[in-house]
């Protein structure tokens, strides 16, 4: 990333190279349309060569924060969506997704980065383990962008479960990928 | 990490992505100025990133790339550039070769590129000096509607309720989190502590109680060096909602704690009964 602030093309090519998939599939995984997502993903990389500083290193992975970034981005471009929608009353009452999606396959579509497959390797598995209603309250909260209490409006159970499941999913995650360190 | 604002749950429904926008502002703003609440947050945001490398992965178009480093404003000066530094060195000859081919094209049209990028450079510092004001306005705007995220934080818990209202907004509130001591209280409850320095108000409000039979009743204590003293009892709505004040003249300062217990219908003078929140207090002050 130093060298990416330092205006290296290479560098920034590299980095493209190795993190593209994973910034397309996030943001397809909330948009569901390959076209939303591929300029979502294209505005994600060139924010990162035009503001190379915005990921500040002390603050935790590259990884994650540019993963971030590719989520929050489309979730934006979700619910600015969604409000267009409601404003245009063309699809009334259209329930946001609410299934869980399959556990991606560890064979599928390899990373081009050998560290990365390995950290995807550890996730699979722990995501097995991860109980399918606290797996769906993460999932519609961080691909479907809904918070808590449209969560638990869609899945008519109250505010306090969406919660709970939310908490014992991140927390049987960090227990589940601690114990694979 | 002693003593953090932002719990570990709050930390986790945030970094998921959970929380309204203006408890999300809240928890952004603190964290800028709090470092042990950035660091809670940022471990959490970390933890949640590797729910998208469990996603299915697709690969994109490759056309993508192309579209990427033009809008960038890599042209293809720059990416020449790239391809010849990836020639291998024991090739050298022919290496020197290439790029002087791939070059020599480009000498013809050196003076409209410089132009080019004299005018991409104004451009690009037009641009980031607008995303630098933008930045600040942004931030400015934050400050100033710092009170106004703090109603919409407790909207909810509010429910219409006026003086609670005004009580979040006035300068100088702290909120703190009650957390669930586990008996007699379901799991999906949770609450929160507001204290109001101007009025020496504390609020305390919390969702999803269990209406306790005819011969019980909720009891809230504050405590000091293992003494407690009892600020009133309450029952909750029938929707479980509950929302209790008290005023403290002499402050919250000298109380390390607050605990809710189950009592005898009517109230205790000692406190007897089994704990169901507990909040540690120094976080209000």
């Amino acid at each position: 990333m130093s060298a990416v602030c330092n205006r290296d093309v290479q560098a920034y090519a590299n980095l493209y190279e190795r993190y593209i998939d994973l910034v397309y599939s996030t943001a397809l995984r909330v948009l569901s349309d390959r076209g939303l997502a591929e300029d979502a993903a294209q505005e994600v990389f060139v924010r990162l060569w035009r503001k190379p500083e915005s990921f500040i290193s002390e603050r935790g992975r590259f990884v994650s924060w540019i993963v971030s970034v590719a989520r929050n981005r489309a979730v934006d471009d979700l619910r600015s969506r969604s409000r267009r929608r409601k404003r245009e009353v063309l699809t009334a009452g259209q329930p946001a997704d609410t299934g869980v999606a399959d556990i991606a396959d560890e064979n599928e579509n390899p990373l081009r980065s050998v560290e990365l497959n390995d950290t995807r390797a550890h996730i699979l598995v722990a995501m097995k383990e991860i109980p399918v209603d606290q797996r769906q309250a993460l999932e519609m909260a961080y691909f479907g962008g809904l918070t808590q209490q449209e969560i638990a409006a869609h899945l008519h159970v109250p505010l306090g479960t969406v919660k709970t499941r939310i908490r014992l999913g991140m927390k049987k995650l960090r227990s589940l990928l601690e114990d694979q360190r | 990490m002693d003593n953090p604002h932002i719990s570990q749950e709050l930390a986790d429904e945030f970094a998921v992505g959970a929380l309204e926008a203006g408890i999300r502002d809240l928890i952004t703003l603190h964290a800028a100025d709090c470092h042990e609440c950035a660091v809670r947050v940022s471990e959490a945001q970390d933890l949640v990133a590797m729910l998208a490398l469990g996603a299915p992965l697709r690969q994109p178009p490759q056309q993508l790339r192309r579209r990427v480093f033009a809008a960038a404003g890599i042209g293809r000066l720059g990416l020449l550039h790239a391809a010849a530094r990836r020639i291998p060195a024991i090739s050298g000859i022919a290496a020197a070769l290439a790029v002087i081919v791939a070059l020599t094209g480009m000498f013809m049209l050196r003076s409209d590129v410089s132009d080019l990028q004299a005018d991409r450079d104004r451009l690009q510092s037009q641009v980031d000096e607008a995303l630098r004001q933008e930045v600040e306005i942004a931030a400015l705007h934050l400050r100033l509607d710092e009170g106004e995220r703090k109603f919409f934080a407790l909207q909810i818990a509010a429910d219409g309720d006026r003086e609670l209202l005004l009580a979040v907004l006035a300068p100088g509130t702290e909120v703190a989190e009650v957390f669930s001591v586990d008996r007699g209280v379901p799991n999906d409850s949770f609450g929160r502590l507001i204290w109001n320095e101007s009025e020496r108000k504390l609020f305390f409000i919390a969702s999803g109680l269990e209406t306790r039979p005819l011969e019980e009743t909720y009891q809230i204590w504050v405590a000091r060096d293992g003494r407690y003293f009892s600020l009133g009892t309450f029952n909750p709505r029938a929707d479980g909602f509950v929302r209790f004040e008290a005023t403290l003249e002499d402050g919250i300062d000298s109380y390390q704690s607050a605990i809710v217990t189950i009592e005898r219908a009517g109230g205790e003078l000692d406190r007897s009964g089994p704990s169901v929140f507990v909040t540690d207090l120094s976080g209000l002050r």
